[in-house]
C-alpha cells in the first residue's frame, strides 16, 4: 500500500530523535502558553518563528504545529479548573467541565479531555493521510484562474464563518490584502508604497506585523481589565475514569471527532467552531441532556475531541492547496515561505518527508499531550496563577528581540509597535484582526495569479467564468456569501456564537 | 435629519473609505495599465475601490441598524502608552545601550503599565529577564548585538 511506504516515510522524520525533541519542545511550549494568561497561539508563534529560522524545515514546522496543537490541550486545562478558558476553542469546555471540577471531579473532566482529544487526533491524523494526496493532485491541474478562484473562495468562507459582522470582516480581508501590496511589485519592479524606506522594498514583515496585530494588541486589552487569578481546585486527583464515565463519553468523542474533522476542513472553520458546533450537537441528542451545564462528561468529551480534530485537520487546505483557513495556518504558510518552501500542491511531491514527517509528528506528538499532562498536571495548576503583571512585560521584552531578530534590524521593531496601534484601533472599533492577517498573507498570491489569469486571457475577464472548476469555486463562494447574508441564517448564526 | 444610531460603525466605515483614499493618493504615481496587462498600480487601486465601497456600507448600516447594548470600554492611557512605546524605546536604545540594559529599561517601563506592579518585583524580573536574553540570543542564537553598547563605560565594546 502506498500510504504505509508514505507514512513509512513521514515517521523515519518525525522519529528522528531532533525532531521529537522540537515535537515535544513545541507542545511543552504549546500547553504552557494555553494554561497561561493572555497568551494565545497566534501571538506566541508569532514570537517564536524567528527562533525557527536557523533549523531545518521540517523541525521547524513539527515545533510550530506541537504549539499550535499543544495550546488547545492547554487551554481546555485552564477551561476546566478555574473557568477560564486559555483558547478561544475551550470556551464550549468550561461550561461543563468546571462544573465537573467543583464538584470534585476534576480529575476525570481532565483525563476526558486529555484522551478524547488523543482519539480525535489519531483520527484526524489519518484522515489527513487519506485525504491530502488526492486533494493536492487535483489542486496541481489548476491554473492561475483557478488559483485565483479557489483564493476568493477561501477568504469569502473565512469571513462567513468568523463571529461579527460580515462587511467589516471584507474591509478588513481588503485592508489585509492592500497592505499585502505594499513593497516592490515582483512582475515590474516597480515600488509600491514605500516612502523611500530600504527596509520596505521587500514588504512588510508579516512576523512583524502578526505579532503588533496579535501580540502587543492582546496585551493592551488585557491590561483594561487586569485581575488576577485564583484557583479553586488546589490538587488534582483521581485521573481514572470509571467504567460509567467510559460508556458515557464514547459517544460524544465518536461524534465530536467526526463533526470537528469535518468543520476544520473548511477555511475559517477551525477549533473553535468545531467546539461550538459539537456542543450544541451533543446537548440536543445526549440522552443525559438534562445534566448539561451541571458537570455533564458529555459536554466536556465532544467540544474537546472536536477542536483537537479541528485543529489538526485545518491542517489540510493549508498543505494541500496553501490556502489558509485560521491566523495560525496564515502563519505557518509564511513559515514555509521563509523556509524557501512554495506552499500549495506541490509541497507533497517536493518535499515528501516535510509534509509525511509533519502528519506522523502531529500524531507523536497528541501522545506526547497525554502522557505529558496527566502526570505533569500540578505543574499546570501551579502555571495557572502566574501574575499576568510578570508575565506581559517578559511577553512585550520577547517581541521585541523576535521582531528584530527576524533581519537584524530595528526597523521591523518600529512596524511592530505600528501595527500594535493599528490593531488596537481596529479592536476598538469591533473589527476583527484575523481575516486581516489572512489577507495579508495572500494578497501577494492573489494579486500575481490574477495577472496571470488575466494575461492568459488576454485581458478577457470571462475567463474565470469559463473553466469549469473556477466558475464552480466562485458559484460556491457566492452560495456562501447568499447563506450568510441570507436573515434565517444569520439569525441562527447570532445564536450559534451568542450560546 | 438622519440619526446615527451606531457611532462607532459610522466612525469605522469612515476609517475605511480614508483608508482607501490614503492608498490611492500614495498610489497616484503607478501605473494601472489595463486589464489585460495591469500595471503595479492596478490591484491596489482596485482594491482600494472596493475598501471605500465596504466603509461606505459600514456607514450607511450604522445608520439604519441600531447598535447593540454593550458595556463601555474602560480606557487605560497610561498603559497603552507604556506598551506601545516600550518597542519604539527598545528599538532607539539597543544599538546604543546593548542588549542587557536596554532588556532591563524595558521590563521595568513596561511593568510600570500594570495596576499590580511593585518595584521590587519588577527589577527583579528586569534583571532576570536581561541575564536570560543575554545567554539566550546573543550567546546561543548569536544575534549581532552585543549585551553592552557603546553608551556603557568600561563594560562596552564600541
Amino acid at each position: 500500500m502506498d500510504i504505509f511506504s508514505n507514512l513509512w516515510l513521514g515517521a523515519s522524520t518525525a522519529f528522528l530523535p531532533m525532531n521529537l525533541l522540537y515535537g515535544f519542545v513545541g507542545c511543552l511550549l504549546g500547553t504552557a502558553i494555553g494554561v497561561l494568561p493572555g497568551l494565545g497561539p497566534t501571538a506566541t508563534i508569532a514570537m517564536l518563528l524567528p527562533i525557527t529560522f536557523g533549523l531545518p524545515p521540517e523541525s521547524a514546522l513539527i515545533m510550530l504545529a506541537g504549539i499550535f496543537y499543544g495550546a488547545q490541550y492547554g487551554g481546555s486545562t485552564t477551561a476546566i479548573l478555574i473557568n477560564l478558558p486559555g483558547e478561544s476553542s475551550s470556551v464550549v469546555t468550561a461550561i461543563d467541565g468546571y462544573q465537573m471540577a467543583r464538584n470534585g471531579r476534576a480529575g476525570p473532566a481532565l483525563a476526558t479531555a486529555a484522551l478524547g482529544s488523543f482519539f480525535a487526533g489519531t483520527v484526524a491524523t489519518i484522515l489527513l493521510a487519506v485525504a491530502a494526496p488526492p486533494l493536492a493532485a487535483v489542486a496541481l491541474n489548476f491554473g492561475p484562474a483557478e488559483y485565483f478562484s479557489l483564493m476568493v473562495l477561501g477568504l469569502v468562507a473565512s469571513v462567513a464563518l468568523a463571529s461579527g459582522s460580515l462587511v467589516k470582516a471584507m474591509a478588513m480581508i481588503v485592508f489585509g490584502l492592500i497592505l499585502g501590496t505594499v513593497g516592490t511589485d515582483v512582475e515590474s519592479g516597480t515600488p509600491r508604497y514605500v516612502f523611500d524606506i530600504p527596509e520596505l522594498y521587500d514588504g512588510l514583515n508579516f512576523v512583524a506585523v502578526s505579532m503588533g496585530i496579535f501580540g502587543i494588541c492582546e496585551i493592551l486589552r488585557n491590561l483594561e481589565n487586569e485581575q488576577e487569578r485564583s484557583v479553586g481546585v488546589k490538587r488534582v486527583t483521581g485521573l481514572m475514569l470509571t467504567k460509567e464515565d467510559f460508556k458515557r463519553v464514547c459517544g460524544p468523542v465518536l461524534r465530536g471527532t467526526a463533526l470537528g474533522s469535518f468543520l476544520g476542513i473548511l477555511p475559517g472553520g477551525g477549533a473553535m467552531l468545531a467546539s461550538f458546533a459539537a456542543y450544541a450537537m451533543e446537548k440536543r441528542v445526549s440522552p443525559n441532556r438534562a445534566e448539561f451545564g451541571k458537570g455533564a462528561i458529555e459536554g466536556v468529551a465532544a467540544p474537546e475531541s472536536a477542536n483537537n480534530a479541528g485543529a489538526q485537520t485545518s491542517f489540510i487546505p493549508m498543505l494541500t492547496l496553501g490556502i489558509p483557513g485560521n491566523p495560525v495556518m496564515a502563519l505557518m504558510v509564511g513559515a514555509m515561505i521563509l523556509q524557501g518552501i512554495t506552499p500549495g500542491p506541490n509541497v507533497i511531491s517536493d518535499e515528501p518527508k516535510l509534509f509525511w514527517g509533519m502528519i506522523v509528528s502531529m500524531w507523536s506528538g497528541n501522545l506526547m499531550l497525554v502522557i505529558l499532562n496527566l502526570p505533569l498536571i500540578g505543574l499546570w495548576v501551579r502555571m495557572l496563577t502566574v501574575p499576568y503583571h510578570l508575565l506581559f512585560p517578559a511577553i512585550v521584552g520577547f517581541c521585541c528581540i523576535g521582531a528584530y531578530s527576524i533581519n537584524n534590524s530595528v526597523f521591523d521593531v518600529f512596524v511592530m509597535a505600528g501595527f500594535s496601534v493599528i490593531g488596537f484601533a481596529l479592536s476598538k472599533l469591533r473589527f476583527e484582526p484575523a481575516p486581516l492577517l489572512l489577507g495579508f498573507i495572500l494578497g501577494p498570491m492573489l494579486e500575481e495569479n490574477l495577472r496571470r489569469a488575466m494575461l492568459i486571457s488576454q485581458g478577457d475577464p470571462t475567463t474565470f467564468l469559463r473553466s469549469p472548476l473556477s466558475l464552480s469555486l466562485l458559484i460556491f463562494a457566492g452560495l456562501v456569501l447568499a447563506l450568510v447574508l441570507s436573515p434565517s441564517i444569520s439569525r441562527k448564526r447570532e445564536e450559534a456564537f451568542t450560546e | 435629519m438622519l440619526k446615527i444610531r451606531n457611532g462607532r460603525d459610522f466612525v469605522g466605515g469612515m476609517s475605511m473609505i480614508c483608508i482607501g483614499l490614503l492608498f490611492i493618493w500614495f498610489g497616484r504615481e503607478l501605473e494601472a495599465g489595463n486589464s489585460f496587462q495591469m500595471g503595479p498600480g492596478y490591484f491596489p487601486r482596485m482594491l482600494s475601490l472596493l475598501l471605500i465601497v465596504l466603509g461606505a456600507l459600514i456607514m450607511v448600516q450604522s445608520i439604519i441598524v441600531q447598535a447593540e447594548e454593550s458595556e463601555p470600554d474602560t480606557w487605560n492611557w497610561m498603559a497603552y502608552a507604556l506598551v506601545i512605546f516600550a518597542p519604539v524605546g527598545f528599538g532607539l536604545l539597543l544599538a546604543r545601550l546593548g542588549l542587557a540594559p536596554t532588556m532591563f529599561v524595558l521590563i521595568v517601563g513596561v511593568a510600570a503599565a500594570s495596576r499590580y506592579a511593585n518595584w521590587r518585583h519588577s527589577i527583579l524580573l528586569g534583571l532576570f529577564l536581561s541575564v536570560c536574553s543575554v545567554l539566550l540570543f546573543t550567546r546561543l542564537l548569536s544575534l549581532p548585538v552585543s549585551a553592552f553598547g557603546p553608551w556603557i563605560p568600561f563594560l562596552g565594546n564600541v
